[in-house]
């Protein structure tokens, strides 16, 4: 285990010295100077090269790059080009607020979708199998922000029953805060849940197929615990492996969720930084981003030797 | 003699002379009670003296711009409360040498205070200014400053605070751009004194009659700030003298403000702003529709058109001079014959334009920055038509009957594809096609100087121009030959008649005089076309309906101070 998890962390640093090189010289193709955005497009000239030599956007690439990545690894992450405040206070708050979206969407589609999953499985080719698998599959399709709009059409303006925006005022309880923040967690739930149901009916199926379930039922054990016991564990392996990607996409990649709902998570952030060139930002935002993706995934890998002894054999020798 | 008259004329016995003139112009019946106000209060008369005046003096009530609808109290007001405001995310930090945005303007407003407020109606309200007055040639101008005045913390505001603010302002190296826009030719470093604590004279450039407008709040970045405060630092206190004070900032989520008991003037109505930062229009919308704000600070006629019919929403539309400028580059081929140029102005169907683009909240244009807003446009200048049989002849007389292929380079902001489109379809009726080159507005406004930038290189261009209560800047930056002068000349417009009357225009001080060079100018630009002004259109705010009192200025920025709800 010790030796997997060094591996693990050797791989993750490459991943993200590569995810930071790609996305800071990526970043310098977009059109733009730096401080032309911040000082606009009638300032005077001298004044524009004055703020960019004052940033330090007139360095040479690589220097600006060393400069910033190990202030990095040394925990500062600098101060916003735009915004001129710590970015670690930007990206502390956004993560916050994208985690607790994250967790709530998280809680609701993750039981729902391998629920759904598992009977459309067990009721292969019957009704209830076409209604979630076409109907997830119908509902995943429709872009988050018409799914998006159509629900604050319905449940905030005609019924009147949920607020339009995601972030309560400050110093609401837990469950006002879940309140807000149902309208766009059902969005993501409309979204996920038939990409998960369907992996999870495909594994489930795969596993009611293959032969130590057949033994399982030839010993007299009885399909409850055969479900459990078998089926289930071996199941959910790619469904985790799907939640796991996801994560990323869920902390980091809801623009458009983030902008309908007026919510300030890491979306947004990531993408007004990419926008305005704001290079400590931008950078920032997308390691950690990254980060929490790698975790993620990490911890995909470690439940996966939890639910399956042969993976936990296998790495043991 | 009767005692109105004999009360005028001693009023009149301590008015200067432009105050004498204009007094005269509105006695005359030259222009209208509404002018005359406007007026008046640019060349620094009371508003209180100026009713008295129109009472007295009689002259025409004809309306001329202003509010078309508004949030005004009626009835009483419940006093206490909390405005929920939507506001457009700032871009950038809240530096007032910095902000150059809708966003930032909003929340400078929000504590900051300016000499004066630029009103919905464009009459000047004395803030920090009690009054101000020209000398004979409108070169000095000296304001009064209001005594007793404190900045947020308790600190007493002097005028020195006023020069140093206008100092750091035009301040070549470091200043902000976006004001030296507006003063730039007008007032340079040094010039401006403070002889006592209630006194600051600024010694201009050169005679300019609307200077008033131009250091009010219409230069959104001239809220006045203590001397010894860095403007780097300002958005850690938000330090003014304004009628609300910081409560608390969050970067790219909102700013909460509070009523300022100690303000100089009358207290707000309501307790606190809770003003909410959004980075698109549609969720802005919704939240006034779902009961999650009362006052949105603005939105387009084509993303809000939910709002223009719903009968639960004020809409507040204040007559604006924001419009687009198609540039022709008068140096280059095809545009070098005036022409062409005229005939690519005659194809286009501008009322189809404010009724398709703006569902008639706007006002057509006539080729110059004369907009219908400004009292001194002369409108006896016949309006430019659709007219395609000229538009053809044109073309034949300049040799381009066979027509021909030119590239309209523009960026993909607002409702400005939709215009570029439109007038690519114009132009083929008198067979001119048109390519069209949309980016977004970092590429087309490049470095935004002369040989790097999209906007100012590009042989046929829309750029966007944002409201100015005075015509000045439009007449200057984009059109002077002048090279310190035409920074944004995009149509390499050169001509030293237009430069003189626009020296003229800007000098001249009373209404009169602006008007009869306005007129001269007018004539020019629709002969010479080097932009096309399709249409000024108007901006837009909305407010929930129990929300009275809510002052909306077409630059973004909004008064809340008398606002409540109602009862």
């Amino acid at each position: 285990m010790g030796r997997f998890l060094l591996k693990r962390l050797g791989l993750a640093t490459i991943t993200l010295f590569l995810l930071s090189v790609i996305v800071f010289f990526g970043a310098q193709v977009l059109p733009g100077n730096v401080a032309r955005r911040i000082l606009g497009p009638f300032a005077d000239q001298a004044a524009v090269d004055a703020l960019n030599k004052n940033l330090g956007t007139d360095r040479p690439l690589l220097t600006q790059y060393w400069d910033w990545i190990s202030s990095f690894f040394r925990g500062d992450f600098g101060d916003s080009f735009s915004y001129g405040v710590p970015v670690s206070d930007l990206i502390g708050d956004a993560l916050l607020h994208s985690l607790k979206l994250a967790a709530f969407a998280f809680v609701m589609v993750v039981p729902l979708a391998i629920l759904g999953g598992v009977i459309a499985a067990l009721k292969r080719d019957r009704l209830i199998d076409r209604v979630i698998t076409i109907g997830g599959l119908s509902l995943a399709v429709v872009p988050e922000f018409v799914s998006g709009i159509i629900l604050i059409l319905v449940f905030g303006l005609w019924l009147d029953l949920l607020p339009v925006s995601a972030n309560a005022p400050e110093g609401s309880s837990f469950f006002t805060q879940l309140k807000y923040l149902l309208l766009p967690a059902l969005t993501l739930v409309i979204l996920l849940f038939g990409y998960i149901a369907r992996i999870t009916r495909a594994g489930t199926i795969e596993s009611l197929d293959a032969d130590y379930t057949r033994t399982a039922y030839l010993k007299g054990l009885p399909r409850q615990v055969v479900l459990r016991r078998h089926v289930l564990r071996n199941s959910l392996l790619p469904t985790i492996a799907v939640v796991a990607t996801q994560t990323g996409f869920l902390v980091g990649g809801l623009v458009v969720i983030e902008t309908l709902f007026n919510y300030p998570g890491m979306g947004k952030l990531i993408f007004t930084a990419a926008s305005q060139k704001d290079f400590p930002l931008l950078e920032s935002a997308v390691l950690i981003s990254g980060i929490g993706f790698l975790c993620a995934t990490l911890v995909a890998d470690l439940s996966y030797s939890l639910l399956n002894p042969r993976i936990r054999y296998a790495r043991a020798e | 003699m009767d005692e109105t008259q004999r009360r005028v004329d001693e009023v009149r016995r301590e008015r200067s002379e432009v105050e004498n003139h204009l007094i005269d112009e509105y006695g005359a019946g030259k222009i209208s009670r509404r002018e005359f106000v406007r007026r008046g209060t640019v060349v620094g008369m009371s508003i209180p003296l100026l009713g008295f005046l129109a009472a007295a003096c009689g002259g025409s009530d004809g309306e001329t711009g202003g509010t078309t609808t508004g949030a005004e109290p009626t009835g009483d007001l419940k006093k206490g409360g909390t405005v929920r405001v939507a506001l457009i995310q700032p871009t950038t930090a809240p530096n007032p040498l910095l902000v150059q945005d809708e966003g930032g303007a909003g929340i400078l407003g929000a504590t900051g205070e300016f000499l004066s407020f630029s009103d919905d109606k464009l009459e000047l309200q004395p803030r920090i200014a009690e009054s101000w007055e020209p000398n004979e040639d409108g070169s000095v101008w000296t304001f009064k400053i209001r005594q007793g005045v404190k900045f947020h913390d308790g600190t007493p505001l002097t005028a020195n605070d006023v020069v140093t603010t206008f100092d750091k302002l035009i301040n070549p190296d470091g200043g902000s751009a976006n004001a030296q826009s507006a003063l730039g030719g007008v007032l340079s470093p040094g010039n401006i004194e403070a002889p006592d604590d209630a006194s600051v004279v600024f010694n201009l450039d050169a005679p300019n009659g609307n200077f008033p407008t131009l250091v009010s709040s219409a230069n959104y970045n001239a809220i006045i700030i203590p001397a010894d405060l860095d403007p780097g630092d300002w958005g850690k206190t938000f330090q003014g003298t304004g009628p609300f004070k910081l409560e608390k900032f969050t970067p790219k989520v909102g700013l909460t403000v509070v009523r300022n008991d100690d303000y100089w003037g009358p207290k707000p109505n309501v307790d606190k702003l809770d003003i909410k930062f959004y980075d698109e229009e549609a969720p802005m919308i919704l939240a006034l529709q779902g009961d999650e704000v009362d006052f949105v600070e603005h939105f387009s006629v084509s993303g809000g058109k939910a709002l223009l019919g719903d009968d639960n929403v004020q809409v507040i539309a204040v007559k604006a001079a924001t419009h687009r400028e198609l540039h022709m580059r008068t140096d280059k081929e095809p545009f070098t014959d005036k022409r062409v140029r005229q005939a690519i102005a005659l194809s286009i169907d501008r009322q189809a334009l404010v009724d398709g683009l703006w569902e008639g909240q706007a006002d057509i244009g006539n080729d110059s920055p004369f907009g219908p807003l400004y009292p001194s446009t002369d409108t006896s200048v016949p309006q430019r038509e659709q007219d395609i049989d000229q538009a053809k002849q044109l073309l034949a007389d300049a040799g381009k009957g066979d027509g021909f292929t030119v590239q309209l380079d523009t960026w993909n902001g607002f409702e400005i594809p939709d215009l570029a489109q439109l007038v690519k379809n114009y132009a083929e009726q008198i067979g001119v096609t048109i390519n069209l080159k949309i980016t977004d507005g970092a590429t087309y406004y490049g470095d935004g100087v002369f040989g790097k930038s999209t906007w100012l290189d590009s042989v046929m261009g829309i750029t966007d121009y944002g409201h100015r209560p005075v015509p000045n800047v439009y007449l200057t930056a984009p059109l002077s030959g002048d090279p310190k002068i035409g920074v944004w000349n995009s149509a390499h417009f050169k001509n030293d008649t237009y430069d003189g009357l626009v020296r003229d225009y800007v000098a001249a001080l009373d209404l009169d005089s602006q008007r009869g060079v306005a007129k001269q100018i007018e004539e020019l630009l629709l002969d010479e076309t080097p932009i096309i002004f399709p249409y000024f259109y108007y901006f837009l705010a909305a407010a929930k309906p129990s929300l009275k009192g809510a002052v909306s200025a077409a630059t973004g920025q909004f008064d809340l101070s008398k606002a409540g709800f109602t009862a």
